[in-house]
C-alpha cells in the first residue's frame, strides 16, 4: 500500500512539474506582456515550491522560523494571487468604463466585507490572525471572482476563454483553501495529511485548468473594442427604461392582488 | 465548529455553485443591439392587455353555469387560462427585453448610474418571483378569472402610462441616434 506521505511528494512532484509547464507555455504565448501579474505569480509558486523544497532539507530549523518562513513565502504568493485578480477583473471589465467604475466600488466592497467578517474570528490573537487574514483574502478573493464573472454575465460581457479559466482556477482553488483551513483548523486535524494532500489535489485540478486554456489560447479572443454612447443618452433612456419596467411590474402585483382578492 | 465557522463554509460553497451558475451558457443569444433600438420603437404586447381582458370578462362563464353547460364552463376556462399564460408570457418577454436594452446602454455608456442599475436589479427580481408565481397559480387551475374583471378596467391607465413612457423613450432614442447611427 502507497504511504500518504508518498503521495503527497508525487503530488508535490506532479505540481512543480505542472507549474513548470505552465510557465514554459506562458512564454511561448508571449502571454507574460498581456497578464504580467499572472506570469509573476506563476513565478513566485515555482520558487515557493523551490523553497519549500530547501526548508524540508533543513530539519534542524526551529518550529517558530520554519513557520515564519514557510508563511512568508505564503504570503507572497497570496498577494500575488490578488494582484493577479485584480489584473483579471480589470482585463475583463475596464474596457467598459462605467460598468468598469460600478463593478469596482461593488467588488471592492465584497472584498472588504468578507475579510473583515473572517478577521472578526481571530479574536485578537495575532497568530490566528495572520492565518485567518490568509483564509479571509482566499475567500474575499473567490467572492470577487464569483461577483466578478455574474457582473459579466447580467451585463453580457464577453469573457474569454483564457479570463475564464484563470477566473475558475483562482476561486476553485481559494474556496477548497477556505473550505480546507476551516475543517482542518476545528475538527480534522487528525487527518492533516490526507487533506494537504487533497489542498495539493485542488491545485493541480486549477494548473490543469489554466493549461488547458494557455494551450488553446488565441490573441484574437483579447480582441474587443465596445462601441460608446454618450453618457447623457443612458441617463435619460435609463430613467425611462426604469420607469417602464417599473410599471410592468406594477401591472403584474395588481394582477396578483386582485388574484388574491379574487380567491 | 462554531457557527461563524460554518457559515464561512457554507459561504465558500455557495460560491462555487453560483460560479458554475455564472459559468453557463446563456439561455439566450444578445440580440445585435441594432434590434434593441428597433425594438423601442416597437408596438408593446402590454398596450393590448385591456382587449385581451376584455375578452376575459366572467359574464360568458356565468352565463353557461345558468344555462347548465358544465363540460363547456370546462372548455372555455381552460381556454382562458392558456390566454392568460400567454399574455403573462408576453409580459415577460416586453420585461426581459427592456432589461436587455437597458443593459446594453450600461455596458456602452462611459457613465453607468449605480441606484438606476439597482433599481433594476431588484425589479428584476421582483418581476421574476411575482411571474412564476401567477404562472403557477394559473397552471394549477385556481380561478384567476374574476381578478379579470376588475384588472381590464385598470389596463387602459397603465397602457397610457405606458404608451406616454414608451413615446419618451423613443423621442430620446432618435435624438441619441444622430450622429452615432452605429448603434
Amino acid at each position: 500500500m502507497v504511504e500518504p506521505l508518498q503521495l503527497q511528494t508525487a503530488a508535490w512532484a506532479l505540481t512543480t512539474a505542472l507549474e513548470l509547464s505552465l510557465f514554459v507555455q506562458f512564454l511561448r504565448r508571449k502571454l507574460g506582456r498581456i497578464y504580467p501579474f499572472f506570469f509573476a505569480y506563476l513565478l513566485s509558486i515555482i520558487l515557493q515550491s523551490a523553497g519549500s523544497a530547501a526548508l524540508y532539507g533543513h530539519p534542524d530549523l526551529d518550529q517558530l522560523t520554519f513557520w515564519k518562513i514557510a508563511w512568508g513565502m505564503q504570503s507572497v504568493v497570496v498577494t500575488m494571487r490578488a494582484l493577479t485578480l485584480v489584473e483579471l477583473n480589470r482585463r475583463v471589465l475596464s474596457p467598459y468604463v462605467g460598468i468598469w467604475a460600478l463593478a469596482r466600488r461593488l467588488l471592492l466592497g465584497v472584498a472588504a466585507a468578507v475579510i473583515a467578517y473572517d478577521l472578526l474570528l481571530s479574536k485578537g490573537q495575532w497568530q490566528w490572525l495572520a492565518m485567518n487574514g490568509v483564509r479571509g483574502l482566499e475567500l474575499a478573493m473567490a467572492a470577487v471572482i464569483v461577483t466578478m464573472l455574474l457582473f459579466a454575465r447580467y451585463y453580457r460581457i464577453p469573457v474569454s476563454p483564457l479570463q475564464r479559466a484563470l477566473a475558475v482556477g483562482l476561486c476553485l482553488y481559494s474556496t477548497f483553501y477556505v473550505i480546507n483551513y476551516s475543517l482542518l483548523e476545528k475538527v480534522l486535524r487528525q487527518y492533516a495529511v490526507l487533506w494537504n494532500f487533497l489542498g495539493l489535489f485542488a491545485f493541480i485540478a486549477s494548473l490543469l485548468v489554466w493549461i488547458g486554456a494557455v494551450r488553446r489560447y488565441s490573441a484574437v479572443e483579447e480582441a474587443t473594442v465596445p462601441q460608446t454612447i454618450p453618457a447623457e443618452v443612458y441617463g435619460m433612456i435609463s430613467s425611462e427604461v426604469n420607469a417602464r419596467l417599473i410599471l410592468l411590474n406594477r401591472q403584474l402585483i395588481q394582477f396578483l392582488h386582485l388574484e388574491n382578492r379574487s380567491q | 465548529m462554531s457557527l461563524p465557522v460554518i457559515l464561512l463554509v457554507l459561504f465558500a460553497m455557495l460560491l462555487v455553485v453560483l460560479l458554475a451558475w455564472a459559468l453557463r451558457p446563456p439561455e439566450r443569444e444578445p440580440r445585435p443591439s441594432l434590434d434593441v433600438f428597433e425594438a423601442l420603437r416597437q408596438s408593446r404586447h402590454s398596450s393590448r392587455m385591456s382587449h385581451i381582458l376584455q375578452s376575459l370578462q366572467p359574464q360568458d362563464t356565468e352565463y353557461l353555469r345558468s344555462a347548465g353547460q358544465p363540460a363547456l364552463i370546462q372548455t372555455v376556462r381552460r381556454q382562458r387560462r392558456i390566454i392568460a399564460l400567454n399574455y403573462l408570457q408576453q409580459l415577460q418577454e416586453e420585461f426581459e427585453l427592456l432589461l436587455e436594452i437597458s443593459r446594453v446602454l450600461a455596458v456602452m455608456s462611459p457613465d453607468v448610474i449605480a441606484m438606476e442599475e439597482m433599481e433594476r436589479w431588484k425589479l428584476s427580481l421582483a418581476f421574476a418571483a411575482n411571474c412564476a408565481f401567477l404562472k403557477w397559480k394559473l397552471r394549477l387551475g385556481l380561478q384567476p378569472f374574476s381578478g379579470f374583471t376588475l384588472l381590464s378596467n385598470m389596463a387602459t391607465s397603465f397602457a397610457r402610462r405606458l404608451e406616454a413612457a414608451t413615446t419618451r423613450i423613443a423621442e430620446a432614442t432618435v435624438r441619441s441616434a444622430e450622429p452615432p447611427g452605429s448603434f
